[in-house]
């Protein structure tokens, strides 16, 4: 659709306008309103603009090394973090494993996502650590854990879940037909996967590898935990420049050397899959049939990892639930309550707020990643563009930093919403919705336009053809967003260290409390606690999501 | 497209949402004093004069980092704990309130800033923190001199703080320079790094990893090194012959407070004797400042420690310049 197309569109439907108006504006005060702010108090000097404090940091050995061993850490998980999630989304969508099966894969791969970091990080230490139990169990005399291998690991078990929900809304919404016409014109399942499924899961692919690697260039608490002193990347050493020598500038400066790496893989990523057509969903396709076998010892391999990996993050989580339960951890292991007890009590508030944040922002945030990916991806408007880059930029910045340039910018008036809840639901709801807006940018390219086009040229308004054909074919990609942002919402805590107040507080931060106050059974018992409920949540949505992906596949297929 | 309509109104709405007036009776505080202990003092707090106490724990920077972040419109009134040397760094951003509480008389001079901005609550040594399992195995007394820790037996086995986030980290190296002159006690830690497994962001962050044998020792403030042995950790706690300095936890009203009155009384409260005598009662692990209180706990009982008396000032000044060093110099 061309710009004078666009026009004629706007007259024809003022809601587009409105709604158009709304999102420029939220992305204006949420987004780049802060960063702005944030650039003055890095950049000007004085009252003069001034690059001193980037220089500064360019001719200092330890933040150059930050620098690179930020990229090298967020390739190496991103990679290995697509790697394990493609593997989990061919198991889900292609092998004929039984639904019990699926079902236990997909519930057992959410545990590392939907637990704060810090929390496996504790397990993996206790496990690989320094006499950890796995390293005794084997024998191995020393390893050196602290440092990339812990990081890299700690990571990648954490953000490959992210993967495996992306990958796994695109693969199924791949048509097995395809690979039908493949195989019964004599391909071998090998071939077949290299020529159709794998090219067709490109966007997918893409996607995860841009998210991981965002996330892992952003993530702090993590190297936090387990990097030390000789593995130093950017987003801690902002954080502790910020919290630890009071600098506030030079935080700020590393954080947008973080920004370079981040724009650079967004392009890269643009470029790779924009030029290509994957639609798979055209509306003219038959009936959809059965997946046939992909070869056993394939599929045995595929399998075998996948059991070996969810058994791997069982025993994790076992330790924690372990924890929770006993007196002294390693100690007295007498079995207690006293522990859910303290959850309970002291812990009361920080539940009920965050429960009620989480429960605000994941609808909205769901509303709004359809028309920001539908506008980015479907409507050709000026500055698309630049609205899909914001909407993912909170997202790329280490969230230190949008913390305290939210903190920054919202402490006076007019936008005085320091202390309140509405600068958290904002803080999450710009910053996790990355994914939701990705996933549905990339489920409307497998959508042929064509049936929006149909729905137009019947004289629909842009509006009616929005919420009647558009919406529900993304249906399982926008919920698939909201899942994320729901668990965001309950695990995230970089950005929110900053803008919990006495008012509103937060499960993790009082779980990153009870770690630094050595309260370890208590830190166990809220981790179990938060897991709790987001698992009940979270299965609800994904409940949700499969329901949805059959009224597509039933009556799309057909229609 | 009216839903449209209502969903871009909702957007807005969300948007304009701003903060509700702030009651009455109350008191807003940032504790940089562990939780369990800081719960426990406002409790006290509450019960003896009826206001209403909102409070959020955060370690040293972050809290420090928040109030200057917040200086044109402070959330909360007061900051309960905290090494001194975090107040006078809050001193240089102006982000304080002077006030002298009722009971300041019986409080050294030493233990408060001289203009006011802060009053000591509790002092802090440091102490080594050793696991006893590991002495046992490897036949070695507790550590009592610094040099002690630089023996081979430690090797990987060294936990400690981190001195860019940690005031416990930066406490090291205040007794290491008294002790032995500033490029000694450089040179010193750079020996020391050849036996550090990890440092770690927090300053009781090593004790844990200590209590449960993944590292062998480390050097803490004696409020964590108790704690974690009071949780029933096979854990000695012993002082080096050469003498430790020790930390000040102050507390103080910040700048544009919007419960001034109930500031000042708790002001008032923190630094009075039935104050003092109920963080002893309680087994909260900080030595009074006042002089009029008698400590029952023996591991308190620092008559036979060495206490380096160090300047708080002196911290504050020296404080950037040390930990530039021991990144350049320590850890590279």
């Amino acid at each position: 659709m061309n710009q004078r197309s666009a026009v004629s569109a706007f007259k024809r439907d003022p809601a587009l306008l409105s709604a158009l108006a709304a999102i420029w504006l939220s992305l204006a005060v949420f987004v780049l309103y802060p960063v702005v702010r944030l650039f003055l108090v890095t950049f000007v000097v004085e009252g003069r603009l001034s690059f001193d404090n980037i220089g500064a940091l360019l001719g200092n050995w330890y933040d150059r090394q930050a620098f690179f061993n930020s990229l090298g850490l967020a390739a190496a998980v991103s990679v290995s973090g697509t790697a394990l999630g493609y593997m989990y989304a061919f198991a889900v969508t292609r092998l004929p494993v039984p639904s019990w099966l699926k079902w236990f894969l997909g519930a057992v791969t959410t545990l590392p996502l939907i637990s704060p970091p810090f929390t496996s990080s504790i397990a993996l230490t206790l496990s690989l650590g320094p006499k950890g139990i796995l390293l005794r169990l084997f024998g191995v005399q020393s390893f050196n854990f602290y440092g990339f291998w812990g990081t890299w690991m700690s990571e990648t078990l954490t953000y490959f879940p992210v993967s495996f929900m992306t990958l796994a809304a695109v693969l199924a919404a791949v048509d097995p037909n395809l690979e039908d016409a493949g195989l019964s014109l004599g391909a071998s399942p090998g071939r077949v996967f290299r020529t159709v499924t794998f090219p067709l899961s490109i966007p997918g692919i893409a996607n995860s590898l841009l998210l991981l690697f965002a996330a892992s260039l952003a993530d702090f608490a993590t190297p936090l935990v387990l990097a030390g002193h000789s593995f130093p990347v950017l987003p801690t050493q902002a954080y502790l420049l910020i919290t630890g020598l009071y600098d506030l500038r030079g935080g700020a400066s590393l954080s947008f050397l973080l920004l370079l790496p981040a724009l650079a893989v967004y392009i890269l990523q643009r470029a790779w899959i924009g030029k290509k057509s994957y639609v798979t969903v055209s509306g003219k396709a038959g009936g959809r049939s059965q997946f046939k076998s992909k070869g056993r010892l394939a599929e045995g391999a595929i399998l075998g990892g996948c059991l070996a990996l969810t058994l791997f993050i069982l025993y994790l989580y076992s330790i924690i639930l372990w924890g929770a339960m006993v007196k002294v951890w390693g100690v007295d292991n007498t079995l207690t309550s006293e522990n859910f007890r303290y959850v309970f009590t002291h812990g009361r508030n920080a539940i009920a707020d965050t429960l009620y944040i989480a429960a605000v922002v994941t609808p909205i945030g769901g509303l709004l990643a359809v028309l920001i990916g539908y506008i980015a991806q479907r409507r050709r408007f000026f500055g698309n563009r630049v609205m899909e880059f914001l909407s993912l930029l909170n997202y790329a910045l280490p969230g230190t930093v949008v913390g305290i340039a939210y903190i920054i910018a919202f402490n006076e008036k007019p936008l005085l919403l320091t202390g309140t809840m509405t600068i958290l639901v904002a803080a999450y709801m710009f910053r996790y919705n990355a994914a939701g807006i990705r996933a549905v940018i990339a489920s409307l390219h497998q959508i042929d336009s064509s049936i929006e086009e149909a729905s137009a040229s019947l004289g629909a308004s842009a509006g009616r053809t929005f919420f009647r054909v558009t919406t529900p074919l993304v249906i399982p990609a926008v919920i698939m967003g909201m899942r994320y942002l729901f668990i965001h919402c309950m695990t995230a805590i970089s950005a929110t260290i900053f803008l919990v107040s006495v008012r509103w507080n937060l499960l993790t931060t009082r779980i990153l409390e009870c770690m630094t106050e050595l309260q370890f059974a208590q830190a166990c018992a809220f981790s179990v606690v938060l897991i709790m409920i987001v698992f009940g949540a979270t299965a609800l949505m994904a409940g949700l999501t499969r329901l949805a992906a059959r009224r597509i596949s039933g009556e799309g297929g057909r229609g | 497209m009216s839903k449209l309509r209502v969903l871009a109104a909702s957007l807005l709405l969300v948007a304009c949402m701003s903060a509700g007036a702030w009651a009455s009776g109350e008191l807003n505080a940032y504790s940089i004093m562990p939780e369990k202990y800081a719960s426990q003092v406002f409790e006290a707090f509450t019960a003896e004069t009826g206001i209403k106490v909102n409070f959020m724990r955060f370690s040293s920077g972050e809290a420090l980092a928040r109030v200057i972040a917040e200086k044109n419109n402070p959330q909360v009134d007061v900051i309960l704990g905290g090494p001194a040397d975090t107040y006078e760094a809050g001193i240089e951003e102006d982000v304080f309130e002077p006030y002298r509480p009722a009971g300041a008389d019986a409080i050294p001079a030493k233990f408060r800033s001289k203009d006011d901005y802060w009053t000591g609550i509790g002092i802090i040594p440091l102490v080594f923190l050793t696991n006893a399992d590991f002495l046992k195995e490897k036949g070695l007394e507790p550590p009592t001199s610094w040099n002690d820790l630089l023996d081979p037996a430690y090797k990987d086995g060294l936990q400690m703080a981190d001195t860019r986030t940690s005031g416990t980290a930066t406490e090291r190296i205040y007794s290491l320079v008294k002790i032995m002159g500033e490029d000694e006690a450089f040179e010193y830690q750079k020996k020391l790094h050849q036996n550090i497994q990890m440092y770690t962001k927090s300053g009781a962050g090593g004790a844990m990893p200590i209590a449960t044998g993944q590292c062998a020792s480390g050097i803490f403030y004696i409020v964590d090194a108790l704690d974690i042995q009071q949780q029933g950790y096979p854990v000695v706690l012993s002082y080096p012959v050469e003498g430790v300095s020790y930390g000040i936890e102050g507390s103080g009203i910040l700048k544009g407070a919007k419960n001034m009155e109930n500031a000042r009384k708790y002001m008032d409260w923190v630094s009075s004797k039935s104050f003092a005598q109920f963080i002893v009662d309680r087994k909260i692990n900080y030595i009074p400042t006042r002089d009029d209180v008698e400590v029952t706990n023996p591991a308190l009982d620092l008559s036979k420690v060495k206490l380096i008396e160090v300047d708080v000032a002196w911290k504050g000044e020296k404080r950037k310049e040390y930990v530039d060093r021991w990144i350049n110099e320590v850890i590279k």
